[in-house]
């Protein structure tokens, strides 16, 4: 074996294994017609093994020129329509293809290879595909397609043989063999002009599809890419006008002419900028490279686990860049072969559950959002939510508090932690879950992010967020401790400045760990200065000055100092560290003052690593940019923080932020900021609930200066939604939801309030009342804060306003949404239980023993008991309850009893109730702000009988009046 | 820069420079550029050794304090201090040095192999020592320096 020329052998390397690229999904087609044979397609590709073995003999690669052969003869049988190309065939063939396809990668060693295993395979196809031939002794037209070997028929399609099989079988020709020979004959004979187009190939194929994927692992040798001309030239077009324009430069700045200048200055910009795009363009392949190999991968997967699969695969001519499509390939194919594997069930478990046996994957990519997106589902039994959050808890990567808390979605995607997936066990619960972190991983690395919906028993969906090139991404650029550092944008979620005067409020100490409460859940906090380990520094917006910091806690104020009268001429010394120290020292310690600094506001930049999110502490936040990737050096490696370094537009060197390793380096590892943040909503929630009677209020806006409240535990979901969603249809507003109408209201309508602002953008809050939704049209900014039951019942109460609390200096009004309603929307009311008065008939109406401690609640339920038609008793505590109890005891039907109470709690009362012979037939239904499980528990244990929700007046009349019925019946 | 060495076929050019007070050399067909660039970007939990990184015209440089990697303590920066640029495999790395000697022409036969210790360096990090007329210079082994402990 002899190479004479490096470039020819390349040649034929790239132009083989483009040929046998092709040749998978080729075959897959032959195999997928059957009888019904595509000559041109089965052409295609004997040409192909044609092709390989020309170049393949020409170079003295006999191996690969044996193999080639062989397979072209068994493709010379189907194409002359004298071998059906059953699955079996077409697998010795695709095996073949692969054998192939290794020789060829390793050319150098090709010829030392053992193949026969192929060509026998693929020589007795061969031969007995003439086997019937000697058999029979007539010779016939060999026009008439006919379906040759029997045994081979009868294993393909029922059909097909029975139609087939017997009357024609006889009729095999005798010449068989002697044509195959002139057949290959001619084939030598025109071999010289295929190797021709083989050559010719080259230039005129540029735009086909380069094999970047073959890039073999074990010669890590350059790969090379392939450009269309047209591409090139265009570049070189543009390094011509840069160069044009450097020497333009040059010239304004020996002359001066600022004018000048600025032009010059534009016309660069706008060839570099073109350039970069160009540029982009030679690195832009379709994802078809990578997708083309899933039919294969599907087709043998499913053969093998004996499931019917049907693939489709769309978006294939959608372009990302070359480094992504080689690195998707590996989490795509597990991702596939998962669906294959554990999604898809058997054609057995399909029909029994009235599926189809025939299971469907569907790939797909598309662009969205200046990404690329690429989705694969399948119609399979989904992932269980409940057993991932059951593996999650016994593998102790979540406690059970917070699989109780999560959302089915937050749960599914509970198989994407890091651990979560080793162990074969959590495979046969989930069905899934086999390195699914590894998956993970891996997008992370790209910059992309993968999300997974599923359905038990209807199918997952996998998508995939890509970005277009991993050269250039936009971040956001922070600074702290004097240097700046770059967030990718994919990880980033948003920007949080608690002002100087709301740090205290907002970020609480749990443990030893800070964090802030957004939008009710809570967020942990790292100071980026801890995780690097620098000085902690803030910066002073006034002076434009960075200080060290010397606060131990992010709510601390910033000076520590004794309180002193404050030397005025420091003030003029501020400027160095020493001085300023010193006016701090000597400045009185105003509370206010201090804290409202501008430099005692926090900047957070809220991040996300797709499993997690959690807050960085930066001390400034600087403009979003637009970023070129380049690698660290070796020596910084080990440094795990940094995901790589740019340069910015002043030439320095700005670092960037890899958000999951920052999340490891600060011990936060697993969803919702892992076990420590869990720790931490445990701990303050067990804090909220001994600060007693907390309730939890959405607040919004309708007009501009007024605030309203409305308990969270009221509210459906919160829609945004622009002014033009909203139709005014019979003089009504409804706006279209959930495939239904929705009515609107807004509480002008009904209170005297300021009307809705006139905003294009709007939101509306969703209650469900007496079983139907209706939709409360209100304006952001919308929060939900917990507040104690300070609540003014008097000062601002009116139709639809309950009462009236301070939340953030801003008095709220506390929005009855019942009461909206029912002035709007009377008929709801009528003939739902829940709102009807009691029919007393001839009896008096039964009496309810009201025990709560905060007057609003009080009145709130005795208002709603009284207009339903009950009598009320009520005590503000437990003891004053039993003494209404031994005092009236039995004129009392029902008792409506708070927990949280002075003196005496609705345990206890409770308790007392149930062990006392006089009253223990009475039913006690326990009202409490936060239903927490342990509390149910306990008050179950002690005798209560149901438990609602303050304010949640319809399931409470509900059940009153369910109670008082059969209390009364008995 | 290839030209002397066609010329004069068995003598080598040593860039030397001055770390602290060890004088040390290396081959200067190693070196790909000396500059005083100082505008580092600190990287924070890097090795005590590592300055920061540098742009050089687009180019990431990782910056070692040759001082402190050979155990003489971190560099002060002085007006005279200097980046070598060595050529890594893969990447670009800076040595900085005090300050920057002369080119020293050496017979390759010359050089003797490095004792244990030299002016407080460890003679692990040397090839060989190159005797002038009043000079001792330490040849580097740049291997050794750019090795990551």
């Amino acid at each position: 074996m002899s190479f004479e020329d490096d470039e020819i052998v390349q040649g034929f390397v790239e132009e083989s294994l483009e040929h046998l690229a092709g040749i998978e999904n080729d075959l897959l087609a032959i195999e997928e017609a059957g009888t019904d044979i595509d000559v041109e397609l089965v052409n295609k590709v004997f040409r192909a093994a044609h092709s390989i073995k020309g170049g393949a003999g020409f170079m003295g690669l006999s191996v690969i020129q044996d193999l080639a052969h062989a397979s072209e003869n068994v493709l010379g049988l189907i194409r002359a329509g004298k071998l059906v190309p059953t699955p079996e065939i077409i697998n010795v063939l695709l095996l073949a293809a692969d054998e192939l396809q290794r020789l060829i990668e390793n050319i150098s060693t090709s010829n030392t290879i053992d193949i026969s295993s192929h060509t026998i395979a693929l020589n007795s196809i061969f031969e007995g595909g003439e086997a019937p031939a000697s058999a029979s002794m007539r010779a016939t037209n060999t026009d008439i397609p006919a379906p040759d070997d029997p045994f081979e028929t009868a294993k393909i399609s029922v059909d097909a043989t029975a139609e087939s099989a017997n009357p024609v079988e006889p009729e095999i020709r005798v010449e068989s063999a002697v044509r195959e020979e002139e057949h290959l004959a001619e084939e030598s004979e025109d071999s010289y002009s295929e190797d021709d187009d083989l050559v010719n190939a080259l230039p005129s194929e540029t735009g086909g599809t380069p094999k970047t994927r073959r890039s073999s692992s074990s010669q890590k040798t350059d790969t090379t890419i392939r450009v269309t001309v047209s591409l090139l030239d265009q570049l070189m077009n543009l390094a011509g006008e840069l160069v044009l324009s450097r020497n333009q430069l040059l010239q304004t700045i020996t002359s001066g002419d600022v004018r000048n200048a600025e032009a010059v200055g534009q016309r660069i910009d706008l060839v570099t900028s073109e350039l970069q795009e160009a540029i982009m363009l030679t690195r832009m392949q379709p994802i078809g490279n990578v997708f083309n190999k899933f039919p294969r991968v599907v087709r043998d997967l499913s053969k093998k686990l004996g499931k019917q699969i049907d693939l489709t695969i769309v978006g294939k001519d959608v372009e990302l860049d070359k480094t992504i499509i080689e690195a998707i390939n590996d989490p795509l194919t597990h991702l596939v072969r998962n669906s294959v594997d554990h999604g898809i069930e058997s054609p057995q478990d399909r029909t029994r559950k009235g599926k189809d046996a025939c299971g469907l994957i569907v790939l797909k990519a598309y662009h969205a959002a200046g990404q690329v997106v690429i989705e694969i589902s399948d119609d399979g039994k989904g992932l269980d939510g409940d057993m991932l959050a059951e593996a999650a808890v016994k593998k102790g990567l979540i406690s059970s508090d917070q699989a109780k808390v999560m959302s089915e979605k937050e749960r599914i995607n509970l198989i994407l932690l890091p651990g979560f997936s080793t162990a074969k066990k959590v495979t046969d619960v989930s069905g899934r879950g086999v390195g699914m972190d590894v998956v993970k991983t891996n997008l992370d690395q790209l910059g992309g992010s993968i999300e997974i919906d599923s359905e038990v028993g209807k199918g997952s969906t996998i998508s995939i967020k890509l970005p277009l090139t991993l050269a250039i991404i936009p971040c956001q650029i922070v600074m702290t401790g004097g240097e700046r550092y770059a967030i990718p944008q994919v990880n980033l979620e948003e920007l949080l400045r608690i002002p100087a005067a709301k740090v205290k409020e907002r970020v609480e100490r749990v443990g030893d760990a800070e964090v802030v409460r957004l939008r009710g859940n809570l967020l942990p906090l790292i100071r980026m200065a801890d995780v690097f380990d620098i000085e902690p520094t803030y910066f002073d917006p006034v002076n434009e000055e960075t200080y060290p910091d010397r606060r131990r806690n992010i709510a601390d104020r910033r000076s520590k100092s004794t309180p002193l009268f404050r030397d005025p001429s420091a003030q003029e010394k501020t400027n160095s560290l020493e001085a300023r120290e010193e006016s701090d020292q000597k400045q009185p310690r105003k509370e206010q003052e201090r804290r409202q600094s501008p430099s005692s506001a926090l900047n957070i930049v809220v991040v996300s690593t797709g499993a997690m999110k959690y807050g960085i502490i930066v001390d400034r936040l600087h403009d979003s940019e637009e970023i070129v990737i380049k690698p660290l050096g070796r020596h910084l490696q080990q440094c795990q923080g940094y995901a790589g370094a740019t340069i910015m537009g002043d030439g320095r060197i700005a670092l960037i932020l890899d958000v999951s390793n920052i999340a490891r380096m600060a011990g936060l590892t697993s969803l919702d900021g892992s076990e420590r943040a869990g720790e931490l909503a445990e701990a303050a929630k067990e804090a909220l609930t001994k600060a007693r009677d907390k309730q939890a209020l959405l607040t919004f806006s309708s007009s501009p200066s007024e605030q309203f409240g409305v308990p969270l535990n009221q509210v459906e979901r919160v829609e945004k939604i622009k002014r033009t969603d909203i139709e005014e249809i019979g003089g009504r507003r409804v706006m279209q939801y959930r495939g239904g109408s929705l009515p609107l209201i807004s509480i002008d309508e009904v209170a005297s309030v300021l009307p809705l602002a006139d905003r294009d953008d709007l939101l509306v809050i969703v209650f469900h009342l007496a079983g139907k939704d209706i939709g409360l049209l209100a304006t952001g900014p919308i929060d939900a804060i917990e507040i104690s039951a300070e609540i003014d019942d008097v000062t601002l109460k009116q139709t639809g306003i309950m009462g009236s609390t301070i939340i953030a200096a801003k008095t709220t009004m506390l929005v009855n949404i019942f009461e909206i309603v029912k002035v709007s929307n009377p008929q709801w009311f009528e003939d739902h239980a829940a709102y009807s008065g009691i029919d007393t008939g001839d009896d008096i109406a039964p009496t309810i023993l009201i025990v709560e401690d905060s007057n609003f609640f009080r009145n709130q339920v005795k208002g709603y008991m009284e207009e339903a038609g009950f009598n009320i008793l009520e005590g503000e505590d437990g003891r004053v309850a039993w003494r209404i109890l031994e005092e009236q005891g039995e004129t009392i039907n029902l008792v409506v009893t708070d927990i949280e109470m002075p003196n005496m709690d609705g345990f206890e009362l409770t308790e007392r109730i149930k062990n006392d012979k006089r009253f223990h037939h009475l039913p006690v239904i326990a009202l409490t702000t936060l239903a927490g499980e342990e509390d149910i528990a306990r008050g179950k244990a002690v005798g209560v009988d149901e438990y609602h929700i303050k304010l949640d007046k319809e399931r409470l009349m509900e059940s009153v009046h369910r109670h008082t019925k059969s209390a009364v019946a008995a | 820069m290839a030209e002397p060495k066609n010329l004069t076929k068995n003598i080598i050019e040593l860039a030397t420079f001055y770390v602290g007070n060890a004088l040390c050399g290396m081959d200067i067909l190693k070196v790909q550029e000396i500059n005083k660039l100082m505008e580092m970007t600190k990287v924070p939990q890097a090795p005590d050794y590592m300055l920061g990184i540098l742009n050089l015209r687009g180019q990431i440089v990782t910056i070692i304090d040759l001082g402190q990697k050979l155990g003489l303590g971190a560099a002060e920066l002085s007006g005279e201090s200097r980046n070598i640029i060595i050529n890594a495999p893969g990447e670009h790395v800076g040595l900085m040095v005090s300050k920057i000697s002369d080119v020293v022409m050496a017979d390759p036969g010359k050089i003797e192999p490095a004792p244990a210790n030299m002016n407080g360096i460890q003679g692990a990090f040397f090839t060989g020592v190159y005797k002038t007329e009043n000079k001792l210079i330490g040849i580097l082994d740049v291997k050794e320096v750019l090795r990551i402990d």
